[in-house]
């Protein structure tokens, strides 16, 4: 089992870090709006989904497609768009940045939705992005051979 | 013996799934367990399928219980917000369900009221994590019951969807995350399920979690080629609509061919047991359990 499974309102936040959230999410937006077409969710994943917002899934999922994928990698709610994790996983394999796939995602807390992503990492309330991931393949194989019944 | 009980031995499982009426008329789902009792170890009780109103799952469990079948209540996160997952969840768990299959679930605009807003508070691998953290005593809110419920956890997989290695993936988060038992998309394309399996002993996912593949039965050519063209995600070997199509008695042929995939499952190494999906078609459960050879011991 795994202990903590959703990201908690921890530090609170208060009136006053709101106001100044917002001025600082002013130039997030600058740059991730144009760039990944952030959603704004305040909990930012994008440097394990491979710089692909994954918040532009209809079903807003955070770990991995659903099973609705279609044949041709589109996605099963708007068929004129690609799957957003269709894109991740392809990327992700360009990039080498499968093993961060492998992670399970918290539970999104909403009352992060239009905060700073920048501040929460400063707060501690989200985890801090890896900017470069190492070794990808080596680090798959060691997820995978982590299993001591094999 | 329960589901869990079944699982924990080696017997090869066999599961039935039963969709509520969208109506308030209980008998439907007494009608309907009928064709199931005697032949299969437990009935998956859909939750609003397609995203149409239905008979809510946690009653149509409890009706299934008191006819004597043993109910996997299906969960999806579409509908409900965590808040309202845990307490359902606790409230099956009073009335002694004790299988609960965690889905992400269908969009709203696949069903008849698509203005409807999609909740998706959670997706799929953290309702198996929550689920996994109540049997451990705990609420998500880390307020620990007097009694934990004791859910065997179910998750769903789909090994047809591109991209292949994501779905992998995809079910190791859901081992990792908890889950005992793993139903799978109606299998229509062995060479796909057999090298998906063959990934998944390789990486010894099988030994955690008992797979169960998917096998439907249908009636027609038209249901085959309905379901690849509207239902994502399903992959259909063409030679499957083809069969259909030529033979005489298309009734028969869908039986002949459900039995065919289910012996070449058994085969897998790996497959711990089917999940049986008779399409509108829940009268032929028995015919296909009795010829496929499988039995039950209640």
């Amino acid at each position: 089992m795994i202990k903590d499974i959703a990201t908690k309102n921890n530090p609170p936040i208060s009136g006053r870090e709101r106001k100044f959230s917002r001025l600082l999410l002013f130039f997030e937006d600058v740059i991730k709006i144009p760039l990944f077409r952030c959603q704004r969710c305040g909990e930012c994943i994008l440097s394990s989904t491979a710089f692909i917002c994954s918040q532009n899934c209809p079903k807003r999922m955070r770990n991995g497609p659903c099973g609705g994928t279609r044949q041709d990698g589109s996605c099963e709610v708007y068929p004129d768009r690609k799957c957003v994790w269709y894109k991740i996983y392809y990327r992700s394999k360009l990039l080498k940045r499968i093993s961060p796939l492998y992670d399970i995602k918290k539970i999104h807390n909403w009352n992060l939705e239009h905060t700073s992503a920048w501040l929460n990492v400063f707060k501690k309330r989200i985890e801090a992005p890896k900017w470069f991931v190492h070794k990808d393949k080596q680090k798959v194989k060691a997820i995978i051979s982590n299993d001591p019944e094999r | 013996m329960t589901l869990k009980d079944k699982i924990a031995s080696d017997r090869f499982i066999v599961c039935a799934e039963i969709g509520p009426p969208q109506s308030c008329d209980g008998d439907v789902i007494r009608e309907k367990s009928k064709h199931f009792k005697g032949y299969v170890d437990a009935v998956n009780i859909t939750d609003n399928q397609t995203a149409v109103v239905r008979l809510s799952s946690i009653a149509s469990a409890k009706i299934l219980l008191d006819e004597g079948l043993e109910p996997i209540m299906q969960m999806t996160c579409r509908d409900r917000n965590r808040l309202a997952i845990q307490s359902d969840l606790l409230g099956a768990a009073a009335l002694g369900i004790h299988n609960v299959l965690c889905l992400t679930g269908d969009y709203p605009t696949f069903g008849d009221q698509p203005e409807a807003k999609g909740v998706f508070d959670l997706d799929s691998i953290q309702l198996i994590a929550t689920v996994a953290k109540m049997n451990s005593g705990f609420l998500l809110s880390d307020h620990e019951m007097n009694k934990a419920p004791e859910f065997l956890i179910g998750a769903a997989a789909n090994p047809f969807a591109p991209p292949f290695e994501m779905r992998i993936i995809r079910l190791y988060k859901k081992v990792e995350a908890g889950a005992h038992f793993i139903q799978t998309q109606p299998v229509f394309d062995l060479e796909i399920f057999t090298r998906w399996m063959e990934r998944i002993t390789y990486l010894g996912l099988h030994k955690k979690t008992a797979i169960l593949a998917g096998v439907m039965a249908v009636k027609s050519a038209k249901t085959l080629i309905l379901m690849q063209k509207k239902v994502p995600g399903v992959k259909i070997d063409k030679q499957y609509i083809e069969r259909m199509k030529a033979a005489s008695d298309p009734e028969e042929e869908g039986v002949k061919i459900a039995l065919e995939i289910i012996k070449i499952l058994k085969e897998i190494k790996g497959v711990r047991g089917i999940h049986l999906m008779p399409y509108l078609w829940e009268s032929i459960t028995p015919t296909i359990v009795r010829e496929a050879g499988l039995s039950i011991i209640s």
